[in-house]
């Protein structure tokens, strides 16, 4: 594959992958996906078994004796016993505690029957799959001894264990039968099959189990037939009595060896000709057809990025550059690539932010990073970098900013509903605890990360700001007043005080008492700012503060019928008296003094003294 | 008896410039325009030496306010000086009435009917008109020379002074309002980023203004401009094309549905058929006046639906055919949905109007800071006497009008007519509010309760003076 595919890639393996013997000769590896654990055997374990685990650090490391090869060899999932398969019919036990294995003791199952395979299905709980179906036993370490629990006969050709869901997919008939069963709680239950077309085969490696969104899913790579190239057809187990439902396809647009990797619910189809790997999200609209989506890759096809080993040398390290894709390669669910040649096992990464650059289109990017568990921080720095730009493409701003508020809305109304619904004397357990979706960039993260860090045209400013006014109105959310402030100064500096008033006139900024007093002071550069912030006050009922405005307009009369009988003479008389105008101290001295209320206040307040000899003074010496 | 009922009409209404011929014999060189062409030049010499003699004789008595209107009892002369020296002069005949009385009939001139304020505002709107497509007088001659501007004023007023009819002409002339329609926050803010991504994407798109029917949703430009281009909108582009788009049927502001037949926007200035279009077309280029210098603008109007879409693009821009179709694939996909979801929402809005009966009051409604008007007395906005209330009292608004200024910041004025009307004027917060009812045998506390259930029901959210 030309170069470029290995340029900005997005994928990445982990940089500390855990490194076991590799295998050889005399060296067996087995992983456990159940537990994670990597196992080397050496010489059947007479030459000691290595367990390494997810966490590295503190490997187990014991003996056994050799009696015959190690099929399979697995912890149960306390890692307080060990189950060996040497046989095609028995599991051998042995306890384990503080490095040293205890007595064996087994389970056999009927001579002609064949284990495919067994499974720590719970702490003690051992399922062992045969060719006629799924045995499950307790097993019971103090007396050393198992029970049977259950049997469900079915045939079986080949088995696939999801250790997160409990299930167990059988195939049977090469693979066109697909019988799903769950195994947990001492019980084996059948699920309705998967459905795939009439005698379509596959094979094991071709079929994964994992989980998507929290809901258990298989997929199934189907393989090149005729013209169309191969496909991942995904089935939730969401259906009624959690039947699987086809819900999507992933059209591959190759043909060739496939592996299925999960991250972080993005599902990953590495493709091992072309060294490269596909990614899709089932979230996305894709095609629908109806029942079923079509999906093809979000990004271009790009490799993982190159990573390389050391290791100690005689004279100094060695470092080894990996071969990606290697034929030696096996992969596990959700996101494990394990090198047994190399002695490798990496976790496959997601670059979100290398992801997004590669995607280029800012609407797909949020739908994508909005459900990514660490997808805040990038979201962030992509809106940054778009609000940023010198054109920013508002269209796609827009589309953006509703994905956002998509999930704000309803997270709103979520932690409403709580608070309704459980007043003080409700128990706890009524309320529904919302889950707090993955990504929440909520009003005051935009405020604080994108609007208020926006230092550029003040015009651009407007209109992104004007875009997000307009994705929270599609979604019934009111501004909060900081935006709405921002909004209102970002229009004045740029003196466009008509717009201002359109805003307000339809609704976009929303009243408060603040934004009033805001108004009032960009009373001086545009006389419609006051008009607006008057019809504000009265909107609010602030019959103080708009008394205030009047009083300071000079308006005197008008305040003074305003504020009825809870007037201030003092404060009503000073700025009569201040004005000059005889006639209109006259009026307010009158008025107090012909008030039931006011009246005697005149009388008794003797700082309401000197207005009443002021008044005698004007119109005593111009009766003269 | 020849004599039947006469209305207000033109006389004649001429330009002149004392400076172009202040010696004797050169009388001619003062008149820039004279209208109607066929007055003889001695009768234009004339009149418009009459007009000099009554200004600066006016002039001796009160300097600084000069002289706006001479009322003789046949007719009436207004004056408007737009521009330094530059003089206007509109002569109305006044509105004749025959009476019979005793099988004698008598004329009467109705010196009531003719308004000062109001014809000294039609007056202004003339020059107002002119200037937004040709710019100042001054600038004419600074950068041509007179023939030219001379020209320029016949090609304007020659056909426009025809168009325009003087009669039923009342206090909405002296507003100029604009009407806004009512919208909810979600749609007025889709149109924003409509218009947002539109000025974005083109820079020199300039200012831009949306239109639903005849009213205004948004608007770039500032008010007084914005004024006079939609005085163009309203009386003559408009209708012009509506009667082009529409055959039969008028498009009611409240259809749920909107018409198939027009489902593709399309310019009405500019390239009328992009497909099929060699050339551009007509643009107007008009001048804006809002900042210190006045700037040049292509006018290009597009229309989808009930919706007027207007672009203010730099004059200094050639525009070329595919700018028009690139602003057009832009546009047109975009506009339908947004048209549709204003069309729901006035649908929805409909309700059956408490004040259609006969005598419940009626009112008129102006916001002097941004020129909107709102009015249940008229029924259109063609003028045309499609009105709710009598002509009497909607002269008394006028006449209210002019008595506003007594009233300071806020203040009430209270007529009752010998008919049983009541009028009542308001001014509050620069806002002005009219309102006339007609009850028999009411009060005085009547009538201020119903006229502040009216305030309450159709301006929520404004703020009041306290009466």
């Amino acid at each position: 594959m030309s170069v470029d595919t290995y340029s900005d890639s997005y994928l990445e393996l982990s940089d500390n992958p855990i490194r076991f013997e590799p295998v050889n000769q005399l060296t067996n590896v087995f992983f456990d996906d159940s537990n994670k654990d990597v196992f080397t055997v050496r010489s059947g374990g007479v030459m000691g078994v290595v367990v390494k685990g997810p966490d590295s650090n503190t490997p187990l490391n014991f003996r056994m004796e050799d009696r015959g090869t190690v099929l399979s060899i697995k912890f149960s999932l306390d890692h307080q016993i060990l189950a060996v398969q040497r046989l095609s019919n028995s599991i051998e036990l042995m306890n384990f505690n503080n490095d040293v294995l205890d007595v064996e003791y087994s389970i056999g199952c009927k001579k002609n029957y064949n284990i495919l395979g067994f499974i720590w299905s719970n702490i003690n709980e051992l399922a062992i799959i045969t060719d006629h179906g799924v045995e499950l036993y307790i097993v019971i370490p103090a007396k050393k001894s198992v029970k049977h629990l259950k049997t469900v006969l079915i045939p079986v050709q080949w088995f696939v264990w999801c250790p997160a869901n409990k299930i167990a997919l059988l195939a049977s008939a090469h693979g066109s039968q697909l019988q799903p069963v769950i195994i947990k709680q001492s019980s084996v239950s059948k699920l309705p099959k998967v459905e795939t077309e009439p005698g379509r085969m596959s094979l094991e490696r071709d079929v994964a189990l994992s989980t998507l969104y929290g809901i258990p899913a298989v997929l199934i790579l189907r393989h090149q037939i005729g013209p169309h190239t191969a496909e991942v057809q995904v089935h939730l187990f969401n259906g009624p009595g959690q039947a699987p439902v086809k819900a999507h396809v992933l059209k591959l647009g190759l043909s060739g060896r496939f592996a299925i990797n999960i991250v972080d619910d993005l599902i990953i189809i590495h493709h091992q000709t072309s060294r490269s790997s596909q990614i899709f999200d089932i979230a996305l609209p894709g095609e629908s057809d109806g029942s079923v989506r079509y999906h093809t890759t979000i990004a271009p096809i790009k490799s993982l990025k190159p990573t390389s080993i050391t290791s100690p040398g005689l004279v100094e390290p060695h470092t080894q550059d990996c071969e990606l894709y290697s034929p030696n390669w096996v992969v596990f669910q959700p996101n494990i690539v394990i090198d047994a040649k190399l002695g490798c096992l990496w976790h496959i990464n997601l670059c979100l932010l290398d992801l997004c650059n590669q995607v280029n289109d800012l609407s797909v990017c949020t739908q994508i990073v909005l459900r990514r568990t660490e997808g805040k921080s990038v979201l962030l720095k992509l809106l940054s970098n778009a609000v940023n730009e010198k054109t920013p493409n508002l269209d796609k701003l827009q589309e953006s900013f509703n994905h956002i508020n998509f999930i704000y809305r309803d997270w709103v109304e979520g932690e409403l509903q709580n608070q309704l619904g459980s007043p003080p004397n409700v128990t706890q357990t009524t309320a529904k605890n919302v889950t707090p979706p993955r990504v929440l960039i909520d009003q005051s993260t935009m405020f604080e990360e994108i609007f208020q860090k926006l230092d550029g045209d003040l015009n651009v400013i407007e209109r992104v700001l004007i875009c997000y006014f307009s994705s929270l109105a599609e979604y019934e959310i009111l501004a909060q007043s900081n935006l709405n402030r921002l909004l209102v100064s970002t229009l004045a500096r740029q003196n466009k005080f008509t717009i201002l008033q359109q805003f307000l006139q339809y609704g976009v900024i929303s009243d408060s008492k603040p934004l009033a007093v805001l108004l009032l002071s960009l009373g001086n550069m545009h006389p419609s700012s006051t008009q607006m912030a008057l019809d504000m006050l009265a909107r609010l009922k602030a019959t103080d503060e708009i008394q205030e405005v009047l009083l300071s307009e000079n308006q005197i009369l008008a305040a003074l019928k305003l504020a009825k009988d809870e007037a201030n003479p003092r404060k009503f008389l000073t700025a009569a008296k201040n004005t000059g105008d005889a006639t209109l101290l006259h009026s307010v001295l009158y008025y107090f003094r012909n008030h039931s209320k006011f009246s005697s206040i005149l009388q008794n307040d003797e700082r309401l003294h000197s207005f009443i000899n002021d008044y005698n003074e004007i119109f005593n010496s111009t009766e003269k | 008896m020849g004599t039947a009922n006469k209305d207000i009409e033109i006389q004649n209404f001429f330009i002149f410039n004392s400076l172009f011929g202040p010696k004797e014999g050169e009388e001619l060189k003062k008149i820039i325009y004279y209208y109607p062409i066929d007055d003889n030049t001695g009768v234009q010499v004339e009149n418009v030496g009459l007009v000099e003699g009554i200004i600066q004789f006016t002039q001796t008595f009160n300097p600084s306010n000069p002289v706006t209107s001479l009322h003789t009892s046949k007719m009436r002369q207004l004056y408007f000086q737009p521009e330094p020296n530059f003089c206007f002069v509109l002569t109305l005949t006044l509105p004749v009435v025959t009476k019979i009385k005793e099988s004698i009939s008598t004329i009467e001139y109705m010196e009531d009917d003719l308004q000062d304020n109001v014809y000294e505002s039609c007056l202004k709107q003339l020059y107002y008109m002119y200037r937004l497509f040709y710019g100042t007088f001054e600038s004419t001659l600074a950068n041509h020379n007179l023939d030219i501007l001379k020209t320029q004023i016949e090609t304007f007023f020659n056909p426009y002074l025809k168009t325009i009819k003087m009669d039923g002409l009342d206090i909405l002339t002296i507003f100029k309002g604009i009407q806004y329609l009512p919208l909810d926050r979600q749609n007025f803010l889709k149109i924003q980023c409509f218009i947002n991504s539109l000025e974005s994407k083109w820079e020199y798109i300039k200012h831009t203004a949306f239109l639903y029917n005849e009213h205004v949703i948004w608007s770039g430009l500032e008010p007084n401009s914005m004024q006079i281009i939609y005085q163009y909108l309203i009386e003559t582009l408009l209708p012009a094309n509506a009667e082009v788009e529409l055959q039969g049927g008028s498009i009611p502001r409240n259809s749920s549905l909107p018409f198939s037949a027009l489902k593709h926007g399309r310019f009405i200035t500019g390239p009328s058929n992009l497909k099929h279009a060699k050339t551009i077309g007509k643009i107007p280029k008009i001048y804006l006046f809002d900042e210190n210098e006045p700037k040049e603008y292509h006018l290009v109007i597009y229309r989808a639906l009930s919706a007027t879409l207007c672009l203010l693009i730099d004059g200094s821009i050639q525009l070329k055919l595919n700018d028009f179709q690139r602003i057009d694939d832009h546009i047109n996909p975009k506009i339908s949905p947004l048209v549709n979801d204003i069309a729901e929402y006035c649908s929805k809005q409909v309700v059956t109007p408490s004040n259609s009966q006969e005598n419940s009051p009626k009112f008129l409604y102006f916001n002097k800071l941004n020129l909107a008007y709102k009015s249940s007395v008229h029924l259109d906005n063609k003028q045309k006497g499609n009105i709710t209330c009598s002509k009497e009292s909607l002269r008394i608004m006028a006449d209210m009008k002019n008595a506003s200024n007594f009233l300071g910041p806020a203040g009430e004025n209270i007529v009752k007519t010998t008919n049983d009307y009541w009028v009542f004027s308001k001014t509050s917060n620069l806002r002005e509010f009219y309102i006339v009812l007609q009850q028999k045998n009411a009060s005085l506390v009547d009538i201020s309760e119903d006229v502040h259930r009216l305030c309450q029901n159709e301006l929520e959210g404004i703020f009041f003076h306290p009466v």
